[in-house]
């Protein structure tokens, strides 16, 4: 029987667990950052809100916090390599980040999905880290599913049946 | 002024709730002239809920879903999403277009923009409603029309609220044509400051 993980809003969930897989449902300019050591079976998912902390908006702990890119995806890598995860083998894919309110005036006001994805490759370029594949921007929501069992992440977007990416 | 949300829970969401069930019952007064008939509403229901436990309280997250977007300006500055799930928002557009129930099977530009229209027109007599309790003034933006999954949707509100607002306030309710009955959730996301000196000078008037 697998076992469904839902992540919520600046949630994440690390498994090694096979029957385990972790979701972040209908992703709008959120992102779904995920990290795979495929050699363990062992996966994590953060599903972070924003780019950043805003300056003094938030006395929030940056160690557990993972309602932010840049934090979110710092800690997922320090937890994953706490639980036995081999750097140099993490796979990185990203999801999510769309900027679904497309309307004159509207447009780039609260672009936050395209802030939410440059963050996150500015931090994956500070830490060093590659990405194996994203499936990011665009207007549209996707769900993000990665299978602990198989090491696999799938995107589905309204309408259309889930794909590996 | 509001210091803490629990003085903002005790002491203006009964005051709030009040002022939203006028605006509401002022929506359907909107929705009934754009139809031609009349259209009744349920006691909206109100909650303070914090930004990241929206999904959580709204569940299905991932099934399909409209939303109707707005910002206003003027002495409150703020914004409006209304949520119709998908399947209600076909039958609103049956309504809408005058025609049976089950005739719309997709959205398209037409449809798409008589439901922006409806949403703008709630949130207008919405807006208006408030603003005659609390002695103000403000004006909505063009509504934006958009169809995805809930949460993609939902993720406006969170991001747009992020950062600024810790809570947002959600309206549930009901708009009944007879039998027929959509459910739908208008989420504002009010700047919070402006909302509590607003209803302070009422209290204090």
């Amino acid at each position: 029987m697998n076992n469904t993980i839902t992540l919520g809003l600046g949630e994440k969930a690390v498994s090694r667990d096979p029957q385990d897989i972790l979701v972040s449902y209908g992703l709008g300019s959120c992102l779904g950052i995920s990290m795979i050591d495929p050699v363990i079976h062992m996966a994590g998912l953060v599903h972070a809100v924003l780019p950043e902390s805003m300056n003094g908006s938030e006395k929030a702990d940056p160690i557990t916090n993972f309602k932010y890119v840049d934090w979110g995806i710092e800690n997922l890598l320090a937890e994953m390599i706490k639980g036995g995860a081999n750097r140099s083998r993490i796979i990185v894919r990203m999801v999510g980040g769309a900027n679904i309110l497309i309307a004159p005036g509207h447009t780039n006001t609260f672009d936050i999905g395209t802030r939410n994805i440059e963050k996150a490759h500015i931090t994956f370029q500070r830490l060093n880290l590659k990405v194996a594949a994203e499936e990011v921007g665009g207007n549209t929501g996707r769900t993000v599913r990665v299978y602990v069992a198989d090491n696999r992440v799938t995107v589905r977007v309204i309408g259309e049946k889930e794909h590996d990416i | 002024m509001i210091k803490d949300t629990a003085q903002f829970d005790q002491e203006l969401m009964k005051m709030l709730t009040t002022i939203t069930g006028e605006g509401i019952k002022n929506a359907a007064v909107g929705f009934s002239g754009m139809v031609g008939r009349s259209i009744e509403v349920s006691n909206p229901k109100l909650e303070l809920i914090p930004l990241l436990n929206i999904p959580k309280i709204v569940g299905g997250l991932e099934d399909d879903a409209v939303g109707v977007y707005l910002r206003f300006e003027g002495d409150l500055v703020g914004q409006i999403m209304l949520i119709i799930p998908y399947t209600k928002a076909l039958e609103l557009a049956d309504l809408l277009m005058g025609v049976d129930k089950g005739v719309t099977k997709t959205l398209g530009s037409v449809e798409r923009s008589a439901l922006g229209e409806l949403g703008n027109l709630c949130t207008s007599f919405f807006l208006n409603s408030i603003a005659k309790s609390v002695n103000a003034s403000f004006r909505p933006s063009p509504p934006a029309v958009m169809v995805d999954m809930v949460g993609a949707i939902l993720d406006i509100v969170v991001a747009t609220a992020g950062g600024v607002n810790e809570h947002v306030l959600l309206v549930h309710t009901n708009f009944m044509d007879g039998p027929r009955v959509v459910e739908t959730d208008f989420w504002i996301i009010p700047d919070m400051k402006a909302l509590g000196q607003l209803l302070q000078k009422k209290t204090t008037s």
